[in-house]
């Protein structure tokens, strides 16, 4: 096989990304930068002795951090009769830290409930993650039981800030964004410690700590408007384990704190989708119309849903959500008044 | 296989570490097992095992001598594609969980655990307690809280198990209530949305059904026809027909993602923020309550009828909030502590 290790040619990423991983799993004391650039395949095929390695040091940066990514557990020692020294770093891999844990083991069972909420991500990088848990979990060799057939269920995740703010609350880094608050004219700028980003009700929210506020708020991630930029210097410690808990804490009290009142037309879509949906009860007031009572978290959203029933709901309290609702037919009721001159006119506010 | 996002780099990675231990397990296997059990194609197998043959760790002199590699019985994949690994380097085991791959399962399981028939709470929470044990680094705070499926989802998933035929009343999009006798072949969700796929006896046709409006749900004793179901696209859930209605809409260019199920064509539009999009509905009525649930984002430009509709649509609804006015009752709300379930 030393033809192989002879050639010169290109090495592919993942090829070297694999023979860094053994070489790191395959070390006691660690390797040094400099053992990994000139020995490891894929590193010395481009090092030069003696020479400048900057573009392949920096190689070597991205790729730990991608195996990291994978939660392979690279670790660097510092020398113990030299700390501090970034020269003398050395960088390995503990297997007992790699390794699934022994005593941890699934059943057939388990494998194919496990399958199927793999399957709930049919895109994004939940999908992937997913993808690559099942990967490794192949490697058991387990055979999953037989699936459920004809069940398919699935969550989307539209938000473009989803992977920004998962990825910074991952890394404990500060991110700022604009938001827009119903009822305000303009987005305002957010400076945010992601803590947890939960979905509720389906809607997904972002949990974290307000800079400005110094304090904790949930955001829609609807919301927010443009790009999540990480604020450069500003990191935090993640707070761990919890925080989604907590978040979900936080909605379920708003949730139950909040109650509508609204009147829908029997027999519509209004009474058939929604009494059986967020429904704190129903009560029968004459023929025609149905009191429906409704939890909600966000004002804004059930108005939302709301105006879209258009007549088959009235909505009787709180006086806010009545009135958002009003207004939310209003303006569509105004954007689609007037015959449009087609392709000339500006539509809508 | 879903299709799903590019086979990349760390993909790679994590089947090559992944397919060692595995290898490692079974003897002699053929490329073909291995692609099933992956869930890979028989390609990607035989170029991770190619791979695998050749690669190991710099070893003593640096210089990835033979015994520092993996090795494999070459003739053996050569000639019948059977995989026996002989050598084995550094690596036996699987690898641990990336804090964002256990979540990504454990949220997954929170969704499916919220659904009626999987109220077996402690063999999902035993399960994510492994999952977080398996992660090397404490799962990412990412979680999905319970949906209300209502008990609809249930009584359709044993019907699709058993084979039968179900019976109900649908609420159409037009308003129209219908008794439907239904093969039901798949149940899909999409976020809090329930969807029954199947065969609709009355249409003569494939359909989809909301959950959320079939009521009077009744299971029969009739068997469903298999056969239709082999020429079911697996993914369909809406699709177009001939008869749709072509709709152009205005709306924020950050917003075209709320319109994805009705897959909008074209592009461009007549400022820098605001787009222009053609849809295709079956009628006006889906589309009048999706543009009222879009106030002052999404605005029907094309055809005039269309803009009509979703008019007159928000104008009843105002109607009846200037009524109560007129009116300005509030002396028929009910109390709300008396009120049952």
């Amino acid at each position: 096989m030393s033809s192989t290790t002879e050639k010169t040619s290109r090495v592919s990423v993942e090829e070297r990304l694999f023979s860094l991983v053994l070489a790191l799993i395959a070390t006691e004391i660690g390797l040094t930068k400099a053992d990994i650039l000139s020995t490891v395949q894929g590193y010395r095929q481009r090092y030069v002795p003696g020479g400048n390695n900057a573009s392949l040091e920096r190689q070597f940066e991205r790729d730990k951090d991608d195996i990291r990514e994978l939660g392979i557990p690279l670790e660097v020692v510092e020398p113990p009769d030299d700390p501090g020294s970034n020269h003398h770093l050395r960088y390995r891999i503990p297997k007992g830290l790699y390794d699934l844990p022994a005593d941890v083991s699934f059943t057939a069972d388990e494998l194919m409930l496990l399958k199927l909420a793999a399957t709930v991500w049919r895109e994004g990088s939940l999908s992937a993650e997913s993808r690559r848990a099942m990967t490794k979990l192949n490697a058991l060799g387990i055979d999953a039981s037989d699936p459920v057939l004809g069940y398919s269920p699935s969550l989307r995740v539209r938000e473009a800030s989803f992977e920004p703010l998962s990825k910074a609350m991952d890394r404990g880094q500060v991110v700022a964004f604009l938001y827009l608050k119903p009822g305000e004219a303009a987005p305002r700028r957010r400076q945010v410690e992601p803590r947890a980003v939960v979905l509720y009700d389906g809607r997904w929210h972002l949990f974290g700590t307000d800079r400005d506020a110094a304090a904790n708020r949930t955001f829609l991630l609807s919301r927010i408007a443009g790009p999540v930029v990480a604020v450069p210097g500003a990191t935090f410690v993640p707070p761990g384990e919890g925080q989604a808990q907590e978040a979900i804490g936080e909605l379920d009290a708003l949730w139950n704190a909040n109650i509508a009142s609204v009147s829908v037309q029997s027999g519509s879509d209004a009474a058939v989708r929604l009494s059986k949906r967020h429904s704190a009860g129903s009560v029968r007031l004459h023929e025609l119309d149905t009191a429906v009572y409704l939890h909600y978290t966000d004002l804004n959203v059930l108005a939302d849903e709301l105006a879209g029933f258009g007549p088959e709901v009235l909505v009787r309290s709180p006086a806010a959500l009545r009135s958002a609702v009003r207004s939310r037919l209003i303006a569509v009721r105004e954007s689609h008044t007037d015959a449009p001159t087609i392709g000339l006119t500006e539509e809508g506010e | 296989m879903s299709a799903g996002p590019a086979f990349g780099a760390s993909d790679k990675l994590t089947f090559l570490l992944s397919l060692v231990p595995f290898l490692m397990d079974h003897d002699r296997i053929s490329v073909t097992a291995v692609s099933e059990h992956f869930g890979v194609s028989s390609e990607r197998v035989r170029e991770a095992v190619n791979l695998i043959a050749i690669s190991g760790i710099p070893g003593e002199t640096s210089q990835y001598l033979h015994g520092d590699l993996f090795d494999i019985q070459w003739d053996e994949l050569e000639v019948n594609d059977l995989i026996v690994l002989t050598h084995l380097v550094a690596i036996d085991d699987s690898p641990r969980f990336s804090a964002r791959e256990a979540a990504a399962l454990i949220a997954g399981l929170q969704y499916l655990s919220s659904l009626p028939e999987n109220a077996d709470v402690d063999a999902i929470a035993s399960l994510m307690a492994k999952l977080t044990r398996s992660a090397s680094e404490a799962p990412s705070q990412v979680a999905v809280s319970g949906t209300d499926a209502g008990t609809t989802i249930a009584v359709v998933r044993a019907a699709v198990r058993d084979g039968v035929l179900i019976e109900f009343d649908y609420l159409s999009a037009r308003g129209e209530h219908e008794q439907r006798l239904v093969e039901p072949w798949r149940i899909q969700s999409v976020d809090r949305d329930w969807y029954l796929r199947g065969w609709c006896h009355l249409r003569e046709a494939a359909r989809t059904f909301r959950l959320d409006r079939m009521s009077g749900l009744h299971v029969t004793t009739q068997p469903s026809s298999p056969r239709r179901l082999e020429a079911e696209q697996p993914e369909a859930l809406f699709e177009g027909s001939a008869s749709d209605l072509e709709v152009t809409v205005e709306l924020p260019s950050a917003a075209v993602s709320l319109l994805a199920d009705y897959a909008p064509q074209g592009a461009g539009g007549r400022s820098a923020d605001r787009v222009g999009r053609t849809l295709r509905v079956a009628h006006y009525h889906g589309l009048k309550r999706l543009v009222a649930g879009l106030a002052g984002v999404v605005t029907v430009v094309a055809p005039v009828e269309a803009r009509v509709v979703v008019r007159d649509w928000a104008a009843a609804g105002i109607a009846r909030y200037d009524e109560l006015d007129a009116d300005n009752v509030d002396a028929d709300e009910p109390d709300p502590m008396i009120v049952g379930t």
